[in-house]
């Protein structure tokens, strides 16, 4: 019995597992009311009133895609939500606008050059909706069989069987594509298409044939008729490209030579220009529809001087995205220059933007985020411990408190405990040092660390 | 006699001999290429093609209209989803007389089949009694001569796994394909090795 339901937890595992925790994955929206004002917790965000209500009034002009080129910059101090809020943002915003997130330190590589990059992310972000016709499978699920090899390294297999009224077909999927099934939780008895060259899965219900084990699915499940005829199909669906997709598309080289060309390294400017003039006249032609997006720069301190003066010029172009930046600087050097500005970005640039001050959380607020992540990290913790946890949190750092809520869960789990409590906390902060005690702690043994001495010479330099 | 012979007569056309095959590419007015393959004993067609272009630009894809399919070779492509390799296929030729298509891998005796003509659609449709297989074959060259297809020209036939529709060809698409062949004989072909310049 006790093994079975080992067994039985084991498999709702492996559905669930593909999404791993991540430091903002509690969160799934801005937290905004119909009328865009800020409810004090929702959607796994708290507090921060006045720049999520900020966040909500530049989503809204995303959403009418009217303005181009607008820069708005997060400011705040480190652990203040600024992430958080632009990951809210592209939760709010939905699958059709393209939303690229990218720290600024991305742009600094050996393979292509610095605007090239940005260049890049400002494409990514800029969707054109098109009508294009497609292969489309459309069919009742009969079997999904997906088998990993028995040594558990290597690609696995997957089948699909679909049937139509008419015909029944079998599928052999790609690594992708069992992906995705897994992650749709396609079952046998439900009625999905899929987009052949994308791969993308649509489930349109469950098919009436199934309708007797209605007691075992929810409530609002939809029932379909079986589809008829064959099931592979042509139809003219509608979906979102991005420009830089198209860039890729029609830069690569041809013939032979696409055999070794591997990453799109720098795409040509002519290439970029004709294709501008086609989307235009697509446009004009009402074949296709223009989907401004937001391009997220975190870290936008990382930029040099070269970047922002490109960021300038590229502001104004009609077809650039809305760009949302974070930093969490104060007045220091801007990269690549002597001259100090406020957030580390020139006034000129500074001057462009509309700046959103995030603030400290008071410690209200700090507990409600603690408790939120302990259910994300599904970790029980008596209330007491909680407490604690948020007076480390006050005195520390809210990073710091939330990384306690894992190791002291393990550090309970170790001793059997159904719930964390103040012992494991404390357990857990004397095991891992904050950074303040760190730095006590160097600061009382600096003389037996290797190096002492170079530390003396500079700070006699700067003398 | 037909548009569409007017409209291959005043296509731009490149053409290639190799050995008795004779391959004609055809560059058609509204931005499509198609190529064809010529037996020039027999005078029939082996193979033909179709460039598919997409909207959002880049290299298109050949679509084989009649003959074998191209095998898969080194695309580096991801397959997202494919059919089965034991799954059936279609692949059509024409000969002298007729039109065929053959569908591979379909292993049930041949009551199970039936193959109807359907004028309004322009197209035949293969169904099966045990509802394993359905297909809608559609007919090109019927589409472009604005032939309709009829029941009573269509034969069948099962061996090794194998069900082998036959369509008698009627009258005008013959007189079509005459008339073509004789303006292939016609064109100056370019033999295998030859070039335009003399390499040093």
């Amino acid at each position: 019995m006790a093994v079975a339901a080992a067994a039985k937890v084991q498999e709702v595992r492996e559905i669930t597992r593909i999404e791993r925790i991540g430091a903002h994955s509690h969160i799934r929206g801005l937290g905004l009311d119909d009328s865009l004002e800020a409810r004090h917790v929702s959607q796994g965000m708290v507090g921060q009133v006045a720049a999520r209500r900020a966040a909500g009034i530049v989503l809204q002009m995303v959403r009418d895609g009217r303005i181009a080129g607008r820069a708005v910059l997060l400011a705040g101090q480190p652990g203040t939500g600024k992430t958080a809020i632009a990951t809210g943002l592209a939760q709010a915003l939905g699958h059709d606008t393209p939303f690229t997130s990218m720290a600024g330190s991305e742009i600094y590589s050996l393979e292509m050059s610095k605007t090239e990059a940005l260049t890049q992310a400002i494409r990514k972000s800029i969707g054109v909706r098109i009508k294009e016709e497609s292969e489309i499978i459309e069919g009742e699920v009969v079997e999904v069989q997906i088998e990993r090899p028995a040594t558990g390294v290597g690609t696995k297999v997957g089948k699909l069987i679909l049937k139509s009224t008419d015909m029944e077909t079998v599928y052999d999927l790609g690594g992708k594509m069992i992906d995705s099934i897994l992650k749709e939780k396609v079952q046998s008895g439900d009625v999905i298409t899929i987009d052949k060259a994308t791969g993308k899965i649509s489930r349109l219900g469950r098919s009436f044939t199934r309708a007797r084990d209605y007691d075992a699915t929810g409530q609002q499940t939809r029932f379909v008729q079986c589809p008829e005829g064959e099931l592979q199909k042509r139809k003219e669906v509608v979906h979102t490209v991005t420009l830089h997709e198209i860039d890729v598309i029609n830069s690569r080289t041809h013939g032979f030579l696409a055999l070794f060309s591997g990453d799109t390294g720098e795409i040509k400017p002519e290439v970029r220009e004709q294709i501008n003039g086609k989307v235009a006249e697509w446009r004009e032609e009402g074949k296709a529809e223009i989907i401004p997006g937001v391009l997220f720069i975190d870290e936008v301190h990382m930029l040099d001087i070269e970047c922002f003066s490109f960021l300038n010029r590229a502001l104004e172009n009609e077809m650039s995205p809305i760009v949302i930046m974070a930093t969490n600087r104060g007045i220091t050097r801007i990269r690549g220059t002597n001259y100090h500005s406020p957030h580390g970005i020139p006034l000129d640039l500074l001057d462009r933007m509309i700046i959103v001050p995030t603030v400290p959380y008071d410690e209200k607020e700090l507990k409600q985020i603690l408790s939120i992540r302990c259910e994300e990290e599904d970790c029980q913790m008596e209330d007491k411990a909680l407490e604690i946890l948020t007076k480390i949190c006050t005195e520390t750092s809210l990073r710091y408190a939330i990384q306690l809520i894992t190791t002291s869960g393990l550090i309970a789990r170790k001793r059997k405990a159904p719930e964390v409590g103040i012992e494991d906390v404390k357990k857990a902060y004397m095991l891992f040092f904050d950074e303040s005690r760190s730095i006590q702690y160097l600061t009382d043994y600096q003389k037996q660390f290797m190096f002492d001495q170079d530390d003396d010479l500079t700070s006699m330099d700067t003398s | 006699m037909s548009d569409w012979l007017t409209t291959l007569k005043n296509a731009k056309r490149t053409c290639i001999q190799q050995g008795n095959l004779r391959k004609v590419h055809y560059d058609l007015p509204n931005g499509k290429e198609m190529v064809e393959e010529y037996n020039m004993d027999t005078g029939v067609v082996n193979r033909r093609a179709w460039k598919i272009k997409k909207d959002l630009g880049g290299e298109g894809q050949w679509l084989i209209e009649l003959g074998d399919p191209e095998p898969p070779g080194l695309s580096g492509e991801q397959v997202l989803i494919k059919e089965n390799a034991s799954q059936p296929f279609v692949s059509r030729r024409v000969t002298k007389r007729s039109l065929e298509w053959r569908i591979r891998n379909l292993p049930y005796p041949i009551e199970t089949y039936s193959v109807t003509a359907e004028p309004e659609n322009k197209y035949l449709t293969v169904r099966t009694t045990n509802k394993k297989y359905f297909k809608k074959l559609e007919i090109p060259e019927f589409e472009r001569l604005n032939i309709l297809p009829e029941q009573s020209k269509i034969e069948i036939q099962h061996k090794f796994n194998t069900l082998i529709i036959t369509y008698e060809k009627p009258e005008v698409l013959k007189n079509f394909e005459k008339a073509l062949f004789d303006e292939i004989k016609t064109l100056k072909a370019k033999h295998e090795g030859e070039m335009d310049c003399k390499p040093s």
